[in-house]
């Protein structure tokens, strides 16, 4: 049983190398470890509360530019707030709806995808017709609808983009099961003697378990970006809470004299996003033998 | 000569030496061969000896990471490794014609017929207004049907021998000088592969063409070439005319290969086995001398360190092989099987059948039409009654698309049937029963066809042969034994090494991996093992290894053994009573003796002619029938 | 062929039906569990509750919910979706108004699209063919991460701002004023000859139609290089080089006639992602489309407003997942088959 032990051990050593190996994964990891920190630790390292306004100091340039102070390293916006500092609270409700969003439309839409895909038959054609059904919205549109219906706040918007999104899992991960299934080896477990239950968690599972964690990862940069539209519009959040969305919004009217004030949360989203579909890619490489194989 | 290559020699770059951390290994060595105009000559080997390789070269495409270090490639007075890219592309499809391995995707599946062909004769030449007319007349000189109607039809449209047909058009279209046919037949059926070949040699005289056939069989090669050069693991080993090579192969490695070729008909013998497999491209650089030496039954000291030159043993026969051995071959050596007890197991027909089948059809329906309704598409298995005794081999021979998949499908329950009934070991298995179905997993067990869709990547061998134990109700013949205990067991069952256990599929060879798959299926020790086409990827020296180790399993366990496959040789060799299939109904049954014999059905005896003789003086294929 | 296209246009149909009647359920539903009361807006203040009560029987609002969809629904057969709350207008000419312009971006915004992805993709496969990792794939993945509405942003600040040579509010000048003969401003200006104000009305389509093409684009290229690499593995691709045709025509005349069946599927399913878009897109170059339109509804809780636009988007998308299954049908021999 050692052989086997030592086996297994170094299966694992050599699935951490491959992954450390993908600069994409490094890159991207690295960028969404850093939003990260800068979100938990927001408290510690912005300079200015994100809502305090100096009427003293509005629109100033950033710190390099002329006009700008060490206060305010990155300017501030026409209620003179600190827009490094909103720039880092912002980053709190960007993850907390990323990370949650994508965690509920990936259990849902790959639960769904699991079931219609191993069972095939009625199951999955009605889990395929509501997908269907699902699609003929703009995704958008339809968060904006829920949004309306049940009201604003950093919850109502996970679960506007997890009753959205869930149909992006399952749509994909189905595709990955139906090709899973027809593989003669699950058809083996249930001569066996295996229940569908454990077919399907011992043998279908960890088949598409790359693609779902690949998928995860892409998830969460559409949901921050979804995020962001809807705070752009000014549905999203109360306004007490800092996000990259209204920060867009608000720097929308002085556009022409203060471009900074925009180029910031337009920066911050574009680099957490990038990094979400980095990590993403590379996931998806190092995970899948075949597009490994092809450099995909 | 139309074609001469000499000492041809490919080998790994930078890329593939630096991983190995090596010098560059020759992944092809002093590869020599030629075809005069109008001859055949037949490239032979196993999947990876390389002989795909030198027909890619040919025409002029190095795969990527490989070198050409020494050689020539002289056709027609030109030496095509010193042409300009350019220059080689204009031969290409006029001078020198391919004919691709898998005739169904090697046409662009988006276009019609007459799209590609007309493509083709554009690039010929042929003026515009000329080629409607010119394309209906080449596709009925390969006897296609109604040609006119051929030209508007797509790919999906036509059996893959219909496909080969027009390649084959194609491919003479342009009245080339050299053909390049690399594995034309193995992806179709028996029957066609008769026909296709008997195309090929037609055209083939017709225009005179010099034709390099790459093939992995080496009793067909016998029969359609003129001559023979045997490649194993980049080396040439043995070249002559094909009635010596195949009457009188000198190299221990043709001998070999020849020996382990079941026959379908005359005196039946016991198929010796070489042990292990070929070295892969990794592996050769780690052998100095002969690259056969590890697996050669004659090999002399010497061997193992001094690579063997070519030698001419008669006119025009050469052979890579020690002087003394060549000219005198030993018997072949076979395995442990003794000869006397062999013979396919008849069973113990006193018992009551384990399997029966009694007047099942199963048929196939699908959705159709904006509310999807049902349909009746066919029926793969039409009331069809069958028996099994216990210990009995039986074979199901027929081509793709008779039903014989489906009856395995039926036996192990994969499948319920839409009508009759079907018992196992007495009790009727109706759908939904569970205690039946278990009977029937502890009775009936299934060995897969592919066992690399059949093996979970994820599993390691130990998991795969023991995945019986993860169930919370282990049959009663598993709580006698641990699962550590039993997973040695079937290890050695099936004949596989020791450190086998922590390994996974994707680090074994494609015979260890069948092996697994036929170790797993006997973890519950079942009565029957349904076996589907289970040696059909295998090359030929690794067949002969499982189906050796099928017979002594049979014998040993008293198992009994249902083999579905389309080689009447292979069931032959291990079946004692043989049922022929077409359209989902058995043609003819009886004990394979008597049936391959004096076969009745015309179908059987259609089925029997397609098979190469192993006496390479009949003259075969037949001559083409007008039949597509 | 003509009749295979019009089978799959009567399946649709049959299909459509349904659909857009449970979609418009689901909206309805939604828009009831509205935490404030949209009728407010419509009461002048000195509204006593009786008038509220009159208001609300008027329009329908005393009824339970199943009932009020049913009198939605009947309406909406008889081509009448209700009047908007705060535009004080008819729900279906308010979305007449806008539609064309919507369409019309989308259209300009996916020709931008095709015309950047197709020889961007066939880029993409040529380099990857030579190198694994190449500059083109990281391009497209930082092009993946921007949003249009981003886009447009940045495209405000280049072209708006910094270089101020296009205009980025409106659709036409101030100083123009649409025929209204189709709707689409690019054909009614062209068909009447007015020249100067077609190039106002291509000029101020541009950079909305840019922000939405170059975040499409990105989806097009990966799905048409994979698809490329996917042909590329193929035997009949080895079969024609070895026939001696050129590279080039293996890739432009084999292997794209394949690999633009995924990308035509992957069009129309994310064809929602470019209306999405339009939203913000309309929204910040105050361009007078339906997206634009729906971003109003929804800040004044226009219900009625708000579940009209909604049964038009889901019309649009499955008008095109229409036109993309004919498309793939008449493009792909294999479906044809009886």
């Amino acid at each position: 049983m050692s052989a086997l032990a030592a086996g297994a051990a170094e299966r694992g050593l050599l699935g951490a190398g491959r992954l450390l190996g993908q600069p994409r994964i490094l890159v991207g990891g690295g960028i969404l470890l850093l939003v990260a920190l800068a979100a938990l630790l927001a408290t510690w390292i912005a300079p200015h509360d994100p809502l305090e306004q100096d009427l003293l100091h509005m629109l100033s340039p950033p710190m390099w530019a002329d006009g700008g102070e060490a206060a305010f390293p990155l300017g501030t916006d026409s209620l003179g707030r600190c827009v490094l500092s909103r720039a880092i609270y912002g980053a709190r409700v960007a993850l907390i709806v990323g990370i949650m969003s994508a965690l509920g439309a990936m259990l849902i839409g790959s639960t769904l995808a699991l079931l219609g895909g191993y069972f095939g038959g009625r199951i999955d054609r009605a889990i395929g017709y509501v997908v269907d059904l699902w699609m003929s919205f703009p995704p958008v549109v339809l968060s904006l609808i829920l949004l309306v219906g049940v009201g604003t706040g950093v919850d109502k918007v996970i679960l506007a983009v997890v009753l959205v999104d869930w149909t992006r899992f399952c749509r994909v991960v189905r595709a990955d099961v139906l090709v899973t299934r027809r593989r003669d080896y699950v058809l083996a477990a249930r001569l066996i003697g295996f229940s569908h239950l454990r077919t399907l968690l011992t043998e279908v599972l960890p088949a598409v378990t790359p693609l779902i964690i690949t998928l995860f990862s892409i998830e969460m940069g559409v949901a921050i970006i979804v995020e962001a539209t809807l705070s752009f519009i000014g549905l999203s959040v109360p306004p007490d809470v800092t996000t990259w969305g209204q920060m867009l919004a608000d720097a929308r009217g002085d556009i022409q004299s203060a471009l900074w004030v925009m180029l910031v949360p337009v920066c911050a989203i574009i680099v957490t996003v990038l990094g979400c579909n980095l990590l993403g890619d590379g996931l998806r490489v190092a995970l899948d033998p075949r597009l490994r194989q092809r450099g995909e | 000569m139309m074609l001469s290559v000499t000492n041809l020699t490919l080998s790994a770059g930078e890329q593939a030496g630096a991983k190995a951390g090596a010098k560059a290994v020759a992944v092809l060595r002093d590869i020599t061969l030629s075809v005069a105009r109008g001859r055949v000559l037949g490239l032979v080997g196993e999947s990876g000896a390389g002989k795909s390789m030198v027909g890619r070269l040919i025409a002029g495409h190095t795969p990527r990471g490989f070198a050409v270090t020494r050689g020539q490639v002289m056709f027609d007075g030109r030496d095509l490794l010193q042409l300009a890219a350019a220059e080689r592309r204009k031969l290409l499809g006029r001078r020198i014609a391919f004919i691709p391995q898998e005739p169904l995707s090697s046409l662009n599946p988006v276009m019609t017929i007459g799209q590609t062909f007309d493509e083709h004769l554009m690039l010929l030449g042929v003026a515009s207004g000329e080629r409607a007319a010119a394309i209906v007349n080449h596709l009925a000189a390969v006897h296609l049907p109604r040609p006119e109607a051929m030209v508007r039809r797509y790919p999906h449209e036509l059996s893959g021998g219909q496909c080969q047909r027009v390649l084959i058009a194609m491919a003479f279209a342009s009245d080339p000088a050299l053909l390049i046919a690399d594995e034309p037949t193995t992806a179709l059926d028996v029957v066609s592969q008769t026909h296709i070949l008997a195309l090929l040699k037609e055209q083939q005289r017709l225009h005179q063409t010099a034709v390099l056939l790459i093939t992995h069989d080496l009793r067909l090669a016998a029969h359609v070439c003129d001559e023979i050069a045997v490649l194993y693991a980049g080396e040439q080993v043995e070249r002559g005319a094909a009635r010596e090579v195949l009457g009188q192969p000198c190299h221990p490695y043709t001998r070999a290969l020849q020996a382990a070729n079941p026959d379908v008909h005359g005196s039946q013998r016991q198929l010796p086995a070489l042990a292990g497999q070929m070295p892969g491209i990794s592996a050769l650089s780690a052998i100095a001398g002969c690259r056969f030496f590890a697996r050669c039954p004659q090999a002399l000291a010497a061997c193992g360190s001094e690579p063997q030159l070519l030698r001419e043993v008669t006119t025009g026969h050469w052979v890579r092989c020690a002087p003394g051995c060549a000219t005198n071959p030993a018997p072949v050596a076979g395995d442990d099987l003794q000869s006397a007890a062999w013979s396919a197991p008849v069973g113990d027909w006193n018992s009551p059948p384990l399997v029966e089948l009694q007047e099942v059809t199963l048929s196939y329906t699908a959705r159709w039409g904006a509310f999807g309704q049902r349909k009746l598409v066919s029926h793969a298995v039409n009331k069809l009654s069958l028996r099994i005794q216990p210990g009995e081999f039986v074979g199901i021979v027929g081509e793709s698309g008779s039903g014989k998949s489906s009856i395995a499908r039926l036996i192990v329950g994969a499948e319920a049937p839409t009508a009759g009934r079907i018992n196992i070991a007495g009790r009727e298995r109706i759908p939904g029963d569970a205690t039946v179905a278990r009977l029937s997993r502890e009775c009936v067990q299934m060995i897969f066809q592919d066992p690399h869709s059949a093996l979970n990547p994820r599993r390691s061998v130990y998991r795969l042969l023991t995945q019986a134990y993860e169930l919370d109700h282990t049959a009663g013949s598993l709580a006698r034994k641990t699962r550590p205990e039993r997973g040695a067991e079937l290890l050695a069952d099936v004949g596989l090494p020791a450190d086998a256990l922590s390994r996974y599929p994707a680090q074994l060879s494609g015979g260890q991996k069948q092996r697994v798959n036929i170790g797993r299926a006997l973890c519950v020790m079942p009565r029957l093992l349904v076996a589907d086409e289970i040696v059909s990827g295998l090359d030929v020296s690794v067949q002969a290894q499982i189906l050796n180790l099928l017979l002594e399993l049979g014998r040993r366990a008293n198992v009994a053994l249902l083999l579905i496959s389309h080689d009447l040789s292979v069931v032959r060799y291990l079946c004692s009573r043989v049922m022929v299939m077409q359209a989902g109904s058995i043609v003819e049954e009886g004990k394979t003796e008597e049936v391959f014999a004096r076969p009745q059905h015309p179908y059987t005896q259609l089925l029997l002619r397609s098979v190469p003789p192993a006496d390479p003086s009949i003259a075969w294929p037949p001559a083409p029938g007008q039949k597509p | 062929m003509f009749q295979l296209s019009l089978a799959i246009i009567v399946r649709r149909l049959a299909a459509a039906i349904p659909t857009l009647v449970l979609l418009s359920l689901v909206v309805f539903v939604v828009l009831r569990l509205l935490p404030v009361d949209p009728l407010a807006a419509l009461l002048p203040p000195s509204a006593t509750a009786e008038d509220a009560r009159a208001l609300r029987a008027q329009l329908g609002f005393d009824q339970p919910i199943p009932m009020q969809f049913l009198i939605w629904l009947w309406e909406a057969v008889r081509g009448n979706l209700g009047n908007s709350i705060n535009f004080h207008q008819p729900v279906t000419s308010l979305i007449g108004a806008a539609m064309p312009a919507t369409i019309e971006l989308a259209l300009v915004a996916l020709a931008i699209a095709l015309a950047i992805s197709v020889p961007g993709g066939a880029l993409a496969f040529v380099l990857h063919q030579r190198a694994r990792e190449t500059a083109a794939d990281l391009t497209v993945t930082l092009l993946q991460s921007i949003p249009s509405f981003l886009w447009a942003l940045l495209l405000i600040i280049v072209f708006g701002v910094l270089w101020p040579v296009l205009p980025f509010s409106g659709r036409v000048g101030q100083e123009v004023v649409l025929p209204g003969i189709t709707g689409f401003a690019l054909i009614d200006l062209l068909i009447t000859g007015r020249l100067r104000d077609w190039s106002s009305a291509l000029s101020h389509l541009l950079l909305p139609a840019l922000s939405l093409a170059l975040s499409f684009s990105p989806m097009v290229i990966r799905v048409l290089r994979s698809g490329l690499i996917d042909a590329a593995g193929e035997p009949y691709v080895e079969v024609a080089r070895l026939r001696g045709l050129s590279e080039t025509r293996i890739l432009w005349r084999h292997m794209l006639k394949n690999a633009v069946l995924p990308t035509i599927t992957m069009i129309g399913v994310q064809f929602g992602f470019l209306f999405s878009g339009a939203l913000l897109v309309e929204m910040i170059f105050g361009f007078p489309g339906v997206g634009n339109l729906m971003v109003q509804a929804v800040k004044g809780n226009d219900m009625p407003l708000i579940q009209g636009i909604a049964l038009l988007f889901c019309v649009l998308m499955l008008a095109i997942n229409t036109v993309v299954d004919v498309l793939y049908a008449l493009l792909n021999p294999r479906l044809r088959a009886p």
